[in-house]
């Protein structure tokens, strides 16, 4: 992939003029596009190389079937895309399609009026092609999609080191949080620490955590949204934690979705947390461990509680105020069409998982070697993200909570976190406060 | 002005009128890209907005009750001064110690010269990357080199537990900015007769004592400018804590520079984050009187 | 005796210097160290393998290039632009009398207390209005926001350090205004210029916070934010090609900064910066 062919936009006068006459040429606003050519705007926070390469293959596949479109990849990131979508929407320059934004996200913007219904996009694709159910999330308002998945993602499995555990006598994956802190105990030491958990002030550190409060048995709010957090399972998910801190890296303070990875992938932690990225991270970057790598589901308080897998949910919609409003919809179903979103969902296999039933089907997906050679991994993520929740919904039984966003970007619950984990403050003074300033963004706006 | 005596009214006024001409255009931009967004934010901060779409409802002074009365406003303002401080006075000791060195004799001055500069020419991205992966608790020299020497025997969390990271923070900004400290003082050193030095010298001064007597009050003014500089930027610094510790560990470093980004962009409230916004132009105002009053007072 | 003194000195003043340069160091030298060699635990001192592959790959496979032409751009014309505004507006502030004079001033001043994060939003607006969204003309007219204030205090004190009989003396014989401000306290001022210049420069190029609002498109997106969100992603962090990217991103600063170093102290020197 060549970076000439990443811009485009790139006028060739600015490249070859001297220094002062690329400034003055550069610097001017450069919106000409011919006036028959319909421009159709793609921001997603997901480009690695891989997956570039991926939307390359769509946005041409595309334009080969209509002439008149030039669709153009612009990325954004996790930690910019809401000033930015904020600037797009004030301005009302926004982009056509956005990607792989989290579900929570998608129905703040769908109840602020952003969004436009995605209904439409769902027919074309076909509405009976989605796994069962998968819909669900976006059906903010009763009949109306505010979005759909591009994907399913698993984000809290448990990554272990079979070698490890052989070599220090942990005869199986724990299923309990006992078990858990027992293998931890084995597999610690001579280096290499037991577990790579976020207790930083991020969203890593909130979401993962929401984990483990579903994990005791507790959740953050009933299903009528009044908020729940201030409980006894909250309580011994704290506890959880605080033991855990002994086994993970001493820079986990400050640790978040990357950082976590890697001390998995390089070897620094015996287990790891995180979504199957993992497998083509460790067979590029590790290749030493890439046969001794397997996942299972992350253990609960006891066995009667079931597992609660994180589904972030990555997303596709369309702002309301996009422009070419038609040829945006054949765009967003086009992100399906099998050959560009398989080689989509190839670019990091496992990392997300088809929301098309079809799809899984289809031997050209199944035709990898890492999905072939962790088959039964890849399979125990797709099962788990089937049954996922997030913040935004927590349960089947629960609304949709379209603050969801605003509740883990404020940190809250990571300080939460923190503060009874690494300050050692008291966790019912922590809580009911924390239960407070929940309340109080709820009811904000 | 001594051209005064040789010019007719006529020829005063056509000057003013060209003065008024050439500093036209400044104004031009300044009232489009300072003045607007400032009379803008001011108008913000009287409702209660919803960032993506900036709509919302007229609030009156609601959100600076908010400010008032919640813990987080004072917080944050506790931090940044903290920071401030710490930071600034790191700067100010260590730029002119080191530019007291650079200004010796010394082997290779010039190449030193440009090794200590080269900090403040570094984007604060690059800073803070190279700093995070020296401070990595796991791969990181710096851990690894403390270790080697014996002084500590596990790895130090250095970003993420307090008071660590505020420490962390505040070298990382020491280092990063001395060197415009270094800039000015070196500059001034050069200029500084030398024949005050030999008549201390004849006196019986030591060099601490020339230090003190001599160099000290030659740098003042020099020294009062670059304090205010400094400070301002310092106060409003956003990227290097940001990337840094993101605010973390709590709120143990959430400047207030970061409290206004996190309610403009993560709690959607940009009315509230416009009236901390103000809160925080009118803390550097108040600082800033008193500091031009105190120093234009000794000088 | 004194050369004892001497070695001492420079021992003591060198360590501090190299010290004070380690980050730099360890940034070349993780930049030449292959990926595996990276992570190991403990880390290696010296790269036991030197490899340029990193600084190929950034070259060949990524916009890099792309990025640092737009910075170089940026700041260019960011400089440009607030440089002679400043320089005319310092000249104007200094030395010539109208009324609101002393206000404009103070009013400079003022503005330079403006946090960036203030004005984000209303400029995004201002940039949509004029046509300027998602382009380096909307981040050069931000960066003006901090960078003019700055540039003009600083011009504003180089051009008091000119002496004023010169400018007069010309004024006699017969020249005009503009005539004397070029012939006279232009050169005059050059040094101060210069070193104007490379303080706006270095601001510009190191800025962050705008960048990362106003524009989204790679073909616009300066160094800083492009070479962060490039290679720091939820799923990995590049260590070994953000060290190269970083020794790349200091390299012309180096360059330039050796040629001019001289300029940035004298400048400061002949003005004698006050308040």
């Amino acid at each position: 992939m060549s970076p000439r062919r990443l811009t485009p936009a790139v006028p060739r006068r600015a490249v070859l003029g001297g220094l002062a006459a690329g400034a003055a040429v550069a610097a001017m606003p450069r919106r000409i596009v011919a006036q028959d050519k319909v421009t159709i705007r793609w921001w997603s926070p997901q480009s690695s190389p891989e997956q570039l390469a991926a939307y390359e293959t769509q946005m041409r596949n595309f334009e080969a079937l209509h002439e008149n479109v030039e669709v153009v990849f612009e990325k954004t990131s996790d930690e910019g895309y809401a000033p930015q979508l904020a600037a797009a929407f004030a301005s009302g320059e926004v982009p056509n399609v956005v990607t792989h934004l989290p579900s929570f996200a998608v129905s703040n913007y769908w109840r602020n009026g952003l969004l436009e219904p995605f209904n439409d996009v769902i027919e074309m694709i076909g509405p009976d092609k989605f796994y069962e159910g998968a819909n669900d999330i976006y059906e903010v308002d009763p009949g109306q999609y505010a979005g759909t998945g591009i994907g399913n993602s698993a984000a809290n499995m448990m990554w272990l080191r079979t070698d490890l555990m052989e070599e220090r006598g942990v005869e199986a994956p724990p299923r309990t949080w006992d078990e858990m802190l027992a293998a931890m105990e084995k597999l610690q030491g001579g280096g290499i620490y037991g577990a790579p958990l976020p207790y930083g002030r991020n969203s890593m550190t909130t979401l993962i955590f929401i984990g483990f409060i579903h994990g005791a048995g507790g959740m953050v709010f009933n299903p009528d949204l009044s908020v729940a957090i201030d409980s006894p399972e909250t309580r011994d998910a704290l506890e959880f934690y605080k033991a855990m801190r002994q086994y993970c890296p001493p820079g986990a303070t400050n640790y978040s979705w990357g950082d976590s990875l890697t001390a998995f992938v390089s070897g620094a932690c015996a287990t790891g947390i995180y979504t199957g990225r993992v497998l083509i991270n460790v067979n590029t970057q590790n290749p030493d461990i890439a046969d001794h790598v397997t996942c299972v589901r992350y253990p609960t308080k006891s066995a009667d509680i079931d597992f609660w897998t994180f589904n972030d949910f990555p997303s596709v919609f369309i702002p309301k105020a996009a422009p070419n409003m038609e040829e945006t919809k054949q765009f967003a179903a086009f992100l399906f069409d099998p050959e560009g979103y398989i080689q989509q969902l190839h670019a990091a296999p496992g990392h997300v998982l088809p929301v098309l039933q079809t799809i899984s089907a289809m031997p050209e997906y199944q035709n990898n070697p890492i999905i072939e050679k962790y088959s039964e991994e890849v399979d125990k993520m797709a099962a788990a993200a089937a049954n996922g929740f997030n913040l935004g919904w927590e349960s089947r039984e629960h609304q949709p909570n379209a603050k969801a966003g605003e509740i883990v970007n404020s940190n809250v619950i990571s300080e939460m976190v923190q503060r009874v984990v690494l300050n050692d403050e008291n966790a019912d003074t922590v809580l009911s406060e924390t239960a407070t300033r929940i309340e109080e963004i709820m009811n904000a706006n | 002005m001594t051209a005064k005596a040789h010019t007719a009214p006529a020829l005063e006024r056509g000057y003013a009128r060209l003065g008024v001409l050439l500093i036209a255009p400044v104004i031009v931009v300044f009232s489009l890209v300072i003045v607007y967004p400032l009379l803008a934010a001011i108008y913000l901060s009287l409702f209660q907005i919803y960032t993506p779409t900036l709509q919302g409802s007229f609030v009156g002074v609601d959100n600076y009750m908010d400010l008032l009365t919640r813990r987080a406003f004072w917080s944050s303002l506790w931090v940044t001064l903290v920071w401030t401080f710490g930071t600034l006075s790191l700067q100010i000791v260590c730029g002119v110690g080191v530019a007291l060195l650079l200004h010796q004799n010394l082997w290779f001055r010039s190449l030193a010269r440009s090794l200590v500069l080269f900090p403040y020419f570094l984007s604060t991205v690059v800073a803070v990357l190279v700093w995070r992966w020296l401070f990595n608790d796991l791969y990181g020299a710096l851990n690894h080199g403390l270790m080697q020497i014996g002084l500590i025997d596990m790895p130090v969390d250095w970003l993420g537990s307090m008071p660590n990271a505020m420490i962390g923070i505040i070298l990382v900004g020491a280092w990063k900015y001395f060197p415009f400290v270094v800039i000015a003082v070196l500059a001034r050193l050069q200029t500084i007769p030398e024949h005050l030095y030999e008549a201390a010298k004849i006196d019986g001064a030591g060099p601490i004592a020339r230090f003190w007597d001599v160099t000290l009050p030659q740098l003042r003014s020099v020294l009062t400018v670059i304090i205010l500089l400094r400070a301002i930027w310092d106060f409003k610094e956003f990227d290097l804590i940001y990337l840094l510790t993101g605010g973390g560990p709590v709120t143990s470093t959430q400047t207030l520079a970061l409290l206004v980004y996190q309610e403009a962009f993560a709690l959607n409230e940009m009315g509230r984050a416009a009236a901390y916004s103000v809160g925080m132009m009118l803390v550097m105002l108040v600082f800033m009187i008193v500091y031009v009053r105190h120093s234009g007072r000794e000088g | 005796m004194k050369l004892l003194r001497t070695v001492a000195f420079n021992l003591f003043t060198w360590s501090l210097v190299l010290l004070i340069a380690f980050p730099l160091i360890w940034m070349v030298l993780t930049s030449l160290k292959p990926q595996t060699e990276l992570f190991r635990i403990p880390p290696t001192w010296l790269p036991q393998s030197v490899t340029f592959e990193h600084y190929w790959r950034l070259l060949t496979e990524t916009p890099f290039l792309i990025y640092f032409r737009n910075s170089v751009v940026l700041a260019t014309a960011t400089t440009l632009f607030v440089v002679t505004l400043g320089t005319v507006g310092a000249y104007s502030l200094v030395r010539f009398r109208y009324r609101g004079r002393e206000t404009l001033a103070l009013l400079v001043l003022f503005t330079y207390l403006l946090p960036s994060v203030v004005l984000i939003i209303p400029l995004y607006l201002a940039m949509v209005w004029l046509g300027l969204s998602n382009t380096l003309m909307s981040l050069v007219l931000a960066h003006t926001t901090f960078a003019l204030p700055y540039a003009l205090w600083l011009l504003r004190s180089f051009m008091e350090g000119v002496p004023e009989d010169l400018e007069s003396a010309a004024l006699v014989d017969g020249a005009t205004r503009m005539g004397a401000f070029k012939d006279i306290i232009l050169p005059q001022l050059l040094p101060g210029i210069i070193s104007t210049a490379l303080f706006t420069f270095i601001l510009s190029w190191n800025e962050y916070l705008y960048a990362l609002v106003l524009v989204n498109t790679d073909s616009v997106r300066p160094l800083t934010t492009g070479v962060m969100s490039m290679l720091i992603s939820a799923f990995n962090i590049e260590w070994s090609l953000l060290m190269a990217a970083s020794v790349m991103m200091s390299v012309p600063l180096i360059v330039v900064f050796a040629f001019l170093q001289s300029y940035l102290t004298r400048g400061f020197g002949a003005g004698g910066v006050k308040g």
